[in-house]
């Protein structure tokens, strides 16, 4: 067994049943054992996914008398679409800059011309 | 077509024609007096360390992080084309190694197509990190990802 010791949202997300499972939630809130219907491995495996993933703060587990509901927690799956999106963010702005530079030089550059 | 496709997935492409004549995007684009002056996102500093703007030279700058740390922009130059094309290895520590940037200038009278991608990761680098069991699937679960994002948005 690997030691897990990061809970973040990428680890959440590391693993192909934990993204599974988090689509499946995205639809509707269920409890462990319909969860586990969707899956061939055994219900202590999914169990196991789950508390790493209520861990990573993916998930909330609430108590509805004897069911424990699992629903999505959205605010914090954002930050991998951000954490993704900084990149292409960074070289759009880049460029942006690129090409505002590109524009001062020219015309820098013609004024300078014109002066001659 | 499973590699065009995954090639396609692994490249972040921005095209601009620029109002400006090629032989000045060019010199803006790669000579360290210009690249000061827009690399940086605002409120940082660029540091040009080594600019040898020569194929198989390496290039590296630095920003300050606010937390005291440097942000490391680095790579090898493998293709330069005066005027055309500009290919190079290129890593962001701490976040991204591995990637390629590629340039591609065209002359149209007094504009200029720029063509600007990064491809990343690299083949050899999404091999090394399918090892780990941490690639498998990881572009179509953030394309879901997002899409699950955005339904909840609504």
């Amino acid at each position: 067994m690997p030691v897990e010791t990061r809970r973040d949202v990428f680890q959440a997300i590391a693993d192909p049943t934990r993204r599974e499972i988090i689509r499946i939630l995205a639809k509707e809130p269920m409890n462990l054992n319909s969860i586990a219907d969707n899956f061939d491995v055994t219900r202590p495996a999914i169990s196991n996914h789950i508390r790493i993933l209520e861990e990573c703060g993916i998930i909330a587990i609430e108590q509805q008398g004897r069911e424990r509901l699992c629903s999505i927690r959205p605010v914090n799956l954002k930050e991998v679409s951000d954490w993704i999106g900084q990149f292409n963010m960074l070289w759009e702005h880049r460029l942006e800059s690129f090409e505002k530079y590109v524009n001062q030089l020219k015309s820098k550059r013609s004024n300078h011309g014109k002066r001659k | 077509m499973e590699n065009e496709n995954d090639l396609a997935r692994r490249t972040l492409t921005i095209r601009k024609t620029l109002d400006a004549p090629i032989e000045l995007v060019w010199e803006a684009w790669t000579q360290t007096e210009h690249i000061v002056k827009w690399w940086a996102p605002k409120g940082m500093t660029v540091k040009v360390v080594k600019h040898d703007f020569k194929v198989g030279i390496e290039w590296k700058y630095t920003m300050p992080m606010p937390d005291g740390n440097e942000f490391i922009s680095e790579g090898v130059y493998s293709v330069i084309e005066v005027l055309k094309k500009i290919i190079t290895s290129a890593n962001f520590r701490p976040m991204t190694e591995g990637v390629e940037m590629r340039t591609l200038f065209e002359k149209d009278g007094d504009k200029t197509h720029f063509i600007f991608s990064v491809v990343h990761p690299t083949e050899e680098y999404k091999m090394q990190q399918e090892k780990m069991g941490f690639y498998n699937g990881w572009g179509s679960a953030l394309t879901r990802l997002e899409e699950i994002i955005k339904s909840f948005k609504k």
